[in-house]
């Protein structure tokens, strides 16, 4: 598969009164086309800042300070404002978290897709109108000519969240950002949103950036993983790798933390202490307080993503001689 | 719709009624009219004799009750200084209120909205604190002030405009600038604040991240946002309007309601001011009625059952 999205030493960096926040510090990763890849993490991971990096959505005091995002051979970061505008909503489009507050409340349903269509197709209201209702039919949106003149406040959440994917891909994008997009949704609805959004990418060849701090939406949506902490892939790998073996013991705490139906009885393990203070990252490992496997070394040097082999990176020492097994080391 | 404005109109009622009330009750706070009329040496019989005339000396609640049965027929009573009925004098001076209210808006409306809009986008920018510094010479200015220092510069030194009078759109200027500062500067303020909230909605986001120009982004999915709250304050603002109208047509002998309300009060010519008062009042109610009406059109999400 050819490479669509190139991130290379991405730092986005927020200019606050109280100092400068490396929200995202040198993040690499590519997406393929019509690759589905997720980007987990807790809140303050820099998961998002990320994502609106790529779209060039990142507002003041935050700014991109430094790194490359080739979009098809593009740098996203050379290109000018409109040049950015003609990309944004076309080849990649976003959807995001809230679906109840992403919509303009006093404009139709209709009025906001089909804007976008007029304004990347150049085609007249009619054909967008007929284009919009076509989408609105496709994201399973029941007698869409009449949701169509609605205006969202008359919709559920689950239906406002597919009309905002049927707005973000109405220009076949080839890119779509899904920032937490069934986080503010309930189960049943979770459920039906990310099977339409599979279905969409294997349909239209979309590739899918997903955002999210939920690993059960990891496993049931995408190929790839890398997980975040406090601005930095920790860990990047295929699915199923990621949580037969998790390398790093962040990512191996995340999944602890996560209840599983056959170990209901089981107390919940949680990871001690919390995510570090931006303004003042811990030296060597940013992970090492909270990191039952700590040594020396963590503590006064930064880890490299080490490269373990050809789809498996991680950020820790652990690994840096041979590769550990962490569910062995935790026994003995 | 039209059931909700019908019932909206019916409301109005029982407030005209309590207005209706508040303005006969001046009368009595405002002290004996019939001393008033009579000469200082009139006899007491003579008093006696008019008020039984008046039909003052009847119940407070009986003379109320026959006042409130005048005023339906449009009878406020007879002016002593115009020696007619109060009602058509206050009636033929609302058009030049009108017109300066209107004309004030309108400054005030050409100033703040993209004074608003400029310093919410451009927030902390020099702009920005020219603006709210601004707003805030222009709220603490005082009407009758600023008048004055118009007058002053603009038609003594300058001789650009007239000093007073109405007539042609240049006497209109300097009442409609005078008038208009204060209001201007409440809503640069107020659309400043609703814009920045507004900018930082979720939908406002979705917006860019659809590639829509930024103008566009502003103007079509923040700037009609942000007009809600604005359209509320505007309307309570005809109170304001109005009350800023007695000042600026005494400064500008502008021959408004308020300059003749001003008159009516220092002469007691009660009839012409619970004319004024209740024509006011009628004004305000309308405004407010106007702007609940805009809310429909503004906001879908409004629905008035």
């Amino acid at each position: 598969m050819t490479k669509l999205l190139e991130v290379m030493d991405l730092k986005t960096h927020f200019h606050t009164g109280s100092g400068v926040v490396p929200s995202v510090d040198g993040v690499s990763f590519d997406i393929k086309k019509g690759e589905k890849i997720a980007i987990v993490g807790e809140s303050g991971s820099g998961k998002s800042v990320t994502s609106l990096s790529i779209m060039g959505l990142v507002g003041s005091p935050g700014r991109i300070e430094d790194g490359k995002l080739a979009f098809e051979g593009k740098d996203l970061t050379k290109l000018s404002k409109k040049e950015m505008r003609k990309l944004r909503g076309n080849e990649i489009a976003m959807i995001f978290q809230e679906p109840l507050t992403s919509l303009n409340p006093l404009f139709t349903v209709g009025n906001q897709i089909s804007e976008s269509i007029k304004l990347h197709q150049k085609v007249t209201s009619k054909v967008a109108k007929q284009k919009s209702i076509e989408m609105l039919e496709k994201v399973g949106i029941p007698r869409p000519d009449k949701i169509f003149s609605s205006y969202p406040h008359s919709l559920s959440g689950g239906m406002r969240q597919r009309v905002m994917i049927a707005m973000a891909l109405s220009c076949n994008p080839k890119l779509l950002i899904a920032d937490e997009p069934t986080t503010a949704l309930d189960v049943t609805i979770q459920a039906q949103i990310l099977e339409l959004m599979k279905d969409l990418n294997e349909e239209l060849e979309t590739s899918i950036l997903l955002i999210t701090h939920d690993l059960g939406v990891v496993a049931e949506m995408v190929d790839t993983v890398m997980v975040m902490y406090a601005g930095q892939i920790v860990e990047h790998t295929d699915v199923y790798t990621l949580f037969r073996e998790p390398k790093h013991p962040y990512t191996k705490g995340l999944m602890d933390s996560t209840p599983k139906v056959h170990m209901l009885d089981e107390e919940l393990v949680s990871i001690e202490g919390t995510v570090p203070n931006p303004l003042s990252m811990p030296k060597g490992c940013r992970f090492h307080p909270r990191c039952q496997f700590a040594m020396d070394k963590c503590v006064s040097e930064q880890p490299e993503l080490m490269e373990l082999n050809d789809n498996h990176k991680v950020r820790c020492w652990l690994h840096e001689e041979k590769e550990v097994n962490l569910h062995d080391l935790v026994k003995s | 719709m039209v059931k909700y404005f019908i019932r909206r109109v019916l409301q109005t009622i029982p407030v005209l009624l309590i207005i209706s009330f508040i303005i006969f009750s001046l009368v009595f706070v405002a002290g004996d009219p019939v001393a008033l009329m009579l000469p200082e040496d009139a006899s007491f019989e003579d008093v006696e004799n008019l008020r039984e005339a008046l039909g003052l000396d009847r119940p407070f609640l009986v003379q109320y009750g026959s006042y409130v049965v005048n005023l339906l027929q449009g009878d406020f009573g007879e002016s002593f200084r115009f020696n007619q009925s109060a009602l058509p004098i206050v009636l033929d001076r609302l058009p030049a209120t009108i017109e300066l209210a209107v004309a004030a808006m309108l400054v005030a409306i050409v100033i703040s909205i993209p004074l608003g809009i400029w310093s919410a986008t451009k927030r902390n920018s020099s702009l920005d604190l020219l603006a709210t510094g601004g707003a805030v010479i222009g709220k603490a200015m005082p009407n009758f002030w600023l008048g004055i220092m118009l007058i002053l510069l603009f038609s003594v030194t300058l001789g650009w405009f007239p000093v007073s009078g109405r007539g042609t759109m240049l006497h209109l200027v300097l009442p409609a600038i005078t008038l208009g500062t204060g209001i201007a500067a409440e809503m640069t303020r107020l659309i400043r604040s609703s814009m920045i909230d507004i900018l930082n909605q979720d939908y406002v986001r979705t917006a860019k991240s659809k590639g829509i120009h930024d103008f566009f982004v502003v103007y079509k999915h923040a700037f009609r946002n942000s007009l809600i709250p604005v359209v509320t304050i505007t309307a309570l603002q005809t109170s304001t309007v109005v009350g800023g109208a007695l000042i600026t047509e005494t400064v500008f002998s502008w021959p408004g309601l308020g300059q003749l309300l001003i008159q009516a009060v220092n002469t007691r010519d009660m009839a012409v001011v619970q004319a004024c008062v209740f024509v006011i009042a009628i004004l305000v109610i309308l405004m407010n009625l106007f702007a609940d009406l805009l809310y429909r059109l503004l906001d879908p999400r409004i629905k008035y059952n």
